[in-house]
């Protein structure tokens, strides 16, 4: 690798606006895109919400009960996943760790499993007449509840197993970006490993240990499958509650809309945070940091590495194959479901590559307008990821059944849905590195009279090149679990992996439901890994 | 510079590859939007299993094509309520009678009385001719054989308030309707003030609310609970899942409270596309030929005479809890309130 180029440590700004109409024009339209997609759902909710009138049956007590039941479960499952995700990312990239491409690797699989399916694992596993208890009881010969899963501790648990990946990976990425050469000169100078941790590298990472946490804190907000499967009443379940017991979609609205009102109180929080400071230190060229010799620590953090991946890989792709039954079973199964797999693929990669185009063009548009529009655009877009999946499904139907009858009832819908809730990941993604390049690269094309388009084609593509592989397949990740608004909002006859999970498991099939689920979690896997070996080979 | 150069032509490969993914995709996905117009289009919140060998015999008698959307019986009645301005699905299938009733209140169900519709019994179709039963789940006392002692059964819901009982008994929460039908059916015939002392008792054993039915029969199957609170196909599951469990139809002394048995029905959502096609499976969902195969498929209790399914008690051996449909339905959110006042967990 080459050696790397000086550091600057420059305040990121926006550039200079875009001149000519063709930009502005260009700038418009998506803003108009943007709004078209994510506004009227918003819009639907606000209306609704307001005819709930007296409440209905939403205190204002269960209210605050709710919101403090919410928001500890996700801030607990955020910083459960830091803890796992921190040491694993340092170890992984700035150290001998044995097998550090392997794990690191092997940390990304979680995402792949939809947290729904890693609570079910858990319950058979930790569940108060789960393997656990009943192996303990037996080997005491009296029976006895020694774990029990269910609950909010449970809750948080198993959100943080399935989350940390999102915060593993923005934090990996970040050190291997940043340049080795202060954390080197810290070393020189005395300082002891942990203290360059601590004191140099920690400081570098806060923008992607933020970035990373809030993708965790906002899936912890909105996800509902492992909540409800765990017991825990947080805002999801309660709306679920009003639209399937009660009917009453005024209340789920409410509730709905004030779920999303605290997401963005949350996202104004990190704004704020992460304005306080910014680096930019990526100047075209980077190199790896000399890995740190781990000398007689180095078992040790294998075993803590180890147990991460034992409790969020190995443990339930365990227990679900061990749920599949016979070998003959699995095969048999897996020949039935060709057209599941291909709806699945052909919706997320639909999705994966629009949000990515997208995503890009939004990214590159907001760092050349006023800040205040571009941080409405991003800020529209993050919105979307709160609203939950059923509310969002449901409002969808009503929206383009009523004024776009021709995409609705096609998998169309599907994909607008899939955008609405994870073009934020691209945005950030994308935003993120694009922030990360200097802007002098670019103030010298401009200044030799580039467009915006060759700007963006010729020198910010190339360069975020490898994270926009990255965002096409977590995108394509996050669009492949979804199951909610899926379920709502698919054609008749048109299933996906996780319905067919769902289904199967409605219906207690669970040997069958495992070898979905087995499905699902590799078909999901699998673009990671073509990504991951096509980055190592250099191809992209 | 070579291997540079050669690099540059494998990366031009890998996009192009790439490209030629898309596009596959892309081409895959036009077939799945076309021709939707002359199929029939079901949204079934009943069982895929039970539903799709009925589903199969009706396309191969009449060559007549089906879309079959299998869902959450409430989720599908929220997406029809949406969809009322430009109808998508022509048959609803629900597994309780009182979303059927909320439905028909709300217009949004076609009357449609097929020629078997009055062989079923009253109390198991619309008073407005909306929908029809198509088979029967009765409430049921699940119990544990290993920790419940012959002489220790349960014959009547009435008698799980006694003090032996605590902590072990479990039941859904009203995400099952059919244990909202259950607590209204109470509120019905016992009254409001009755009906609250009791649950009270239930809560003073401690009482679990569980998620789902699935929940409640596993967990007394493997044990956790002692006694569950649930639907009769349940029992056959567990029973087929090899866990020690049997079953008690309560209340049964002449002059009992009876055990509500709720159907599960079918309509024609208003404003179908394809009025006909929708009247014709209707009409063979009642057929014996019908019948046959949607009982057999998931222990369901046939509500038509003359059907009989080999394992489940026929319909006029159950005392059942005599309340109609529509008085459950105007009791139902009052029934709700009292229940989650007095926990949240219903």
């Amino acid at each position: 690798m080459t050696q790397a180029g000086p550091l600057t440590l420059t305040p990121s700004s926006s550039l200079a606006p875009a001149s000519g109409w063709l930009a502005q024009i260009g700038t418009f339209v998506l803003l108009a895109v943007v709004g078209l997609l994510v506004l009227p759902p918003l819009l639907y909710l606000a209306a609704a919400a307001l005819k709930a009138g007296e409440l209905g049956a939403v205190t204002i007590g269960s209210l605050v009960g709710l919101a403090a039941m919410t928001l500890s479960l996700a801030t607990l499952a955020t910083i459960w996943a830091m803890l796992l995700a921190l040491p694993l990312a340092w170890l992984v990239i700035r150290t001998d760790l044995p097998f550090r491409n392997l794990c690191r690797w092997l940390a990304v699989i979680p995402l792949a499993i939809p947290s729904y399916i890693g609570a079910m694992s858990y319950i058979a596993l930790l569940g108060p007449v789960g393997s656990v208890n009943t192996w303990l009881s037996a080997l005491i010969g009296a029976p006895q509840q020694w774990v029990n899963i269910y609950g909010f501790w449970g809750g948080v648990f198993v959100l943080g197993l399935f989350t940390y990946p999102y915060i593993f990976l923005l934090v990996s990425a970040a050190l291997e970006a940043t340049n080795p050469s202060i954390e080197e000169t810290a070393r020189s100078l005395g300082e002891s490993p942990l203290g360059v941790f601590r004191r140099v590298t920690l400081p570098m990472l806060r923008p992607s240990i933020l970035a990373g946490g809030l993708l965790a804190f906002l899936y912890a907000l909105s996800d509902f499958g492992s909540p409800s499967l765990l017991r825990v009443q947080v805002f999801t379940t309660a709306i679920y509650h009003q639209l399937n017991t009660r009917f009453d979609q005024a209340a789920a609205a409410l509730l709905s809309f004030v779920l999303v009102l605290i997401t963005i109180a949350v996202l104004a929080g990190q704004q704020m945070l992460l304005h306080r400071r910014s680096y930019v230190t990526i100047t075209g060229t980077a190199r790896l940091a000399r890995p740190l010799h781990l000398g007689r620590w180095r078992w040790p953090a294998a075993l803590l590495v180890g147990a991460v991946l034992g409790l969020s890989v190995f443990i339930p792709l365990g227990v679900l194959l061990a749920q599949t039954g016979s070998v003959g079973h699995f095969l048999e199964v897996v020949r039935e479901q060709g057209d599941y797999i291909k709806n699945s693929l052909l919706l997320a990669g639909l999705a994966a590559t629009l949000a990515v185009i997208l995503g890009l063009l939004i990214a590159f548009t907001a760092r050349h307008t006023p800040p205040r529009t571009g941080t409405l655009l991003s800020g529209t877009i993050q919105i979307g990821y709160a609203i939950p999946g059923t509310v969002l499904g449901l409002s969808l139907i009503l929206l383009y059944n009523t004024y776009v009858p021709w995409l609705y009832g096609t998998v169309g819908v599907l994909v607008v849905a899939y955008l609405i809730r994870f073009l934020t990941q691209s945005v950030q993604g994308v935003d993120a590195a694009i922030a990360g390049i200097n802007p002098h690269l670019e103030e010298a094309a401009r200044s030799l009279a580039a467009s915006p388009w060759r700007v963006l084609r010729r020198i910010l593509a190339p360069l975020v090149r490898p994270t926009l592989f990255a965002v096409w397949a977590l995108v394509f990740i996050s669009a492949m679990k979804e199951l909610d608004a899926t379920l709502l909002l698919r054609p008749a006859g048109f299933d996906t992996l996780p319905v067919r999970v769902y289904i199967h498991t409605v219906e207690a099939e669970y040997a069958r439901a495992a070898v979905m689920a087995l499905l699902l979690i590799a078909f999901t896997a699998l673009p990671w890994m073509v990504v991951t070996r096509l980055r190592e080979k250099k191809l992209v | 510079m070579a291997s540079a150069a050669s690099a540059k032509i494998k990366g031009r490969i890998v996009t192009v590859v790439l490209a030629g993914v898309l596009f596959a995709f892309v081409a895959g996905l036009l077939p799945a939007t076309a021709d939707a117009a002359d199929r029939l289009v079901i949204y079934s919140g009943r069982k895929e299993k039970a539903i799709k060998p009925v589903v199969d015999a009706f396309t191969k008698q009449t060559g007549i094509q089906v879309d079959l959307k299998v869902g959450k019986t409430s989720g599908l009645a929220n997406e029809i309520r949406m969809e009322k301005a430009r109808p998508r699905g022509d048959l609803y299938i629900s597994t309780e009678s009182g979303i059927v009733e909320i439905l028909t209140k709300e217009g949004l169900l076609d009357p449609y009385q097929s020629a078997a519709t009055k062989t079923v019994p009253e109390d198991f179709r619309s008073a407005a001719g909306t929908w029809t039963g198509i088979s029967g789940r009765a409430r049921i006392i699940l119990y544990n054989k290993n920790l419940v002692p012959e002489k220790d059964v349960p014959r009547s819901i009435f008698e799980l308030t006694n003090p032996k009982w605590k902590g072990r008994l479990a039941i859904a929460g009203t995400r099952e309707r059919t244990t909202l039908a259950w607590a209204t059916a109470l509120v019905a015939i016992k009254g409001e003030t009755f009906a609250r002392d009791y649950l009270k008792g239930l809560h003073a054993n401690d009482l679990k609310i569980l998620t789902d039915n699935t929940e409640v029969w596993q967990g007394v199957g493997r044990g956790e609970f002692a006694i569950g609170l649930t639907n009769s196909p349940n029992y056959y599951l567990a029973r087929q899942a090899n866990l020690p469990v049997d079953v008690v139809y309560p209340d049964q002394e002449s002059g009992g409270f009876g055990t509500p048995v709720n159907p599960n029905a079918v309509a024609v959502i208003k404003g179908t596309a394809n009025p006909e096609s929708a009247r014709k499976f209707i009409d063979f969902l009642l057929s014996p030929d019908g019948q046959r195969i949607l009982v057999t498929q998931d222990y369901e209790i046939p509500l038509i005479a003359g059907v009989n399914s080999s394992e489940v008690p026929p319909l006029q051996s159950i005392k059942r809890t005599a309340v109609t449909a529509q008085r459950l339905a105007d009791l139902e959110e009052a029934t709700l309130k009292l229940l989650t006042s007095l926990n949240p967990n219903w």
